[in-house]
């Protein structure tokens, strides 16, 4: 009878055709070396034969343990060392970029609160101030209370003028904390930015120099991995972060999106609004081909940037006027519109 | 208090007029998620939020369930172990494959694992059965709860390699992720053809009920594999 053989994780086992055992070879009984095999098992995928013995039933009979609970414990203790090993293996280059890109939007979100409410705190004391965000942090951190506004400063007689109310010592102490607060998340915030920006170019190099480090880090961080974004189709890459647009297209009449994130670069957003489509689906083919060779060969190649920029020239040469918007063919105009409004309004959406 | 045993290891409890889903605690003391701790009589319950997973619903909704205190139970998409922790309570005598293929919460799943004695958790795609046979033995339920859009594959696929002879197998199928846009009512009937002609085995589908007002869109689906030995 043909002999089948397959490794379980406490030895090989040799089967014959009908999937009894014919004999066992165990490994040692060393948890630590059996989690080691798991994983490799796990990575380097057998053929499997579907007529095969049980492996409990197998390792009781050929002796590798003597009781169902020797058994329990042993697996156990063997699948929790695996698992635990390949947890510690994820943390990889790009998830790292990812973690960064959403520390920073994490950032971006509370500092304009907290700035927000800076302005609307700091407000009673100097109205006259014309400062938000970062330079009004800075401005509160530095000064406190206007009374300390140096003269030579470009708003001295502002603040000596000012219809504020007077700022008391607690007051002050306590605005000027919190405004160090606020800067020193600005600060977090460039480091960051700092921190994308080098990873990007040893991590994607392709792929910052097609669309630049943070919308490419952008790019990973919605898709989840340079590898998922590496195997997605250009076509869903010139729409990540526009999945609102692309499901309201998918379930009712709307039109399609035309870019989803990829619009911030500036290929996009300077261009009139007739070439952006095109645009955005030259640039989309192109960041995809960059992640694609980030994933899986990491060397920086010039001639994708090179076959971008010839391409988007030829597009704008291609379409320099806006074409004539075809008149609707409504009958009646607004009325029309009208009526088919209310219709709309009780109906199915 | 009144403590009502649904199905063994499945208690609903009657805390002043209001009830509640329970497993008894195998870990006195430790709560997994946060849920309630509740003593009665010396025992403690860990209460089981249906809102929160699929096989708690589809007991209420009075599903015929098939694990047993001393069944093979393999989990595919454990998550992090809201639901797997109570099948760990009922199956005192037994033990949970628990598959999962985010490392994110296998983190969570671990820390379980490490707390319970009967769950063995196996990080891998169940895409991909012949990745973990290596690991599972045969067993005498599969529960799935995978969301991904070939989820009766992988229920056919896994149910091939593992499924004990006139094992069971519980399905939760969610119609959001097989076709966002189509009427769940089809996603469902479709899917339930699939299950019991499409696969070279074959499914006689036991039960089948929506987990509503649990869990919108989902169906929940008890199956036997049907094994023609004699040929």
């Amino acid at each position: 009878m043909v002999d089948m053989e397959f490794t379980a994780w406490f030895g090989k086992i040799k089967l014959d055709s009908e999937g009894k055992i014919e004999d066992c070879d165990f490994f040692d009984k060393d948890p630590e070396k059996l989690a080691k095999l798991v994983v490799e098992l796990e990575d380097d995928v057998q053929a499997v034969p579907l007529k095969r013995a049980d492996l409990r039933d197998a390792a009781l009979e050929c002796g590798f343990v003597e009781l169902d609970e020797e058994y329990d414990i042993l697996l156990r203790d063997v699948c929790i060392r695996a698992a635990k090993s390949q947890i510690s293996q994820t943390d990889t280059d790009d998830s790292r970029i990812i973690q960064a890109v959403q520390a920073l939007d994490d950032i971006d979100k509370n500092v304009n609160e907290l700035s927000e409410r800076l302005f609307e705190w700091y407000g009673r004391y100097f109205p006259e101030l014309d400062m938000t965000g970062e330079e009004l942090a800075r401005f509160v951190s530095a000064y406190g209370s206007r009374a300390n506004v140096p003269e030579e400063h470009r708003l001295s007689e502002k603040a000596s003028q000012s219809m504020g109310a007077e700022l008391s010592f607690a007051d002050e102490e306590l605005l000027r904390a919190f405004a160090n607060n606020i800067c020193s998340l600005y600060d977090t915030r460039r480091y960051i930015e700092n921190y994308i920006n080098t990873s990007m170019g040893s991590v994607a190099p392709n792929l910052c120099n097609v669309t630049g480090a943070s919308i490419g880090a952008r790019l990973m961080s919605m898709a989840g991995s340079l590898q998922k974004l590496a195997a997605f189709p250009s076509s869903t890459v010139q729409v990540i972060g526009a999945s609102r647009a692309l499901f309201k297209h998918l379930r009712s009449k709307a039109p399609s999106p035309k870019h989803g994130i990829i619009f911030n670069n500036p290929v996009i957003k300077n261009a009139p609004w007739w070439q952006r489509g095109k645009l955005a689906r030259a640039l989309a083919s192109k960041i995809s081909l960059a992640a694609r060779t980030d994933f899986y060969s990491g060397e920086l190649s010039p001639s994708i940037k090179e076959a971008l920029d010839r391409k988007l020239e030829s597009i704008r040469r291609a379409n320099p006027n806006p074409p004539k918007r075809e008149l609707q063919t409504k009958p009646q105009g607004k009325g029309g519109k009208k009526t088919h409004r209310g219709k709309r309004k009780g109906g199915k959406r | 208090m009144s403590v009502k045993e649904l199905h063994r290891g499945i208690y609903e409890l009657d805390i002043n007029d209001r009830k509640v889903l329970a497993t008894k605690n195998i870990m006195p003391g430790l709560s997994v998620y946060g849920e309630r701790l509740i003593k009665d009589d010396g025992i403690e319950y860990r209460q089981w939020d249906p809102s929160r997973s699929k096989l708690g619903a589809m007991v209420l909704k009075n599903f015929e369930n098939p694990i047993e205190p001393d069944s093979t139970v393999l989990y595919l998409g454990a998550a992090s172990g809201t639901t797997v922790s109570h099948v760990s309570d009922i199956l005192t005598d037994g033990l949970v494959y628990a598959v999962e293929f985010s490392p994110r919460t296998m983190r969570d799943l671990i820390q379980l694992c490490d707390q319970r004695p009967n769950i063995i958790p196996i990080l891998a795609d169940a895409n991909k059965p012949q990745s973990y046979a290596h690991i599972v033995e045969k067993a005498d339920v599969i529960f799935q709860d995978v969301a991904q859009p070939n989820q009766s594959e992988i229920a056919a696929i896994n149910s091939k390699y593992f499924l004990e002879e006139h094992g069971h197998l519980m399905l939760s199928i969610k119609s959001r992720s097989i076709d966002t846009v189509a009427s769940p009512k089809k996603v469902f009937k479709e899917e339930v053809r699939k299950l019991e002609s499409d696969f070279d085995i074959e499914f006689e589908v036991l039960q089948r009920k929506e987990l509503d007002p649990f869990h919108e869109d989902h169906l929940g689906l008890v199956a036997r594999m049907f094994v023609d030995d004699e040929e």
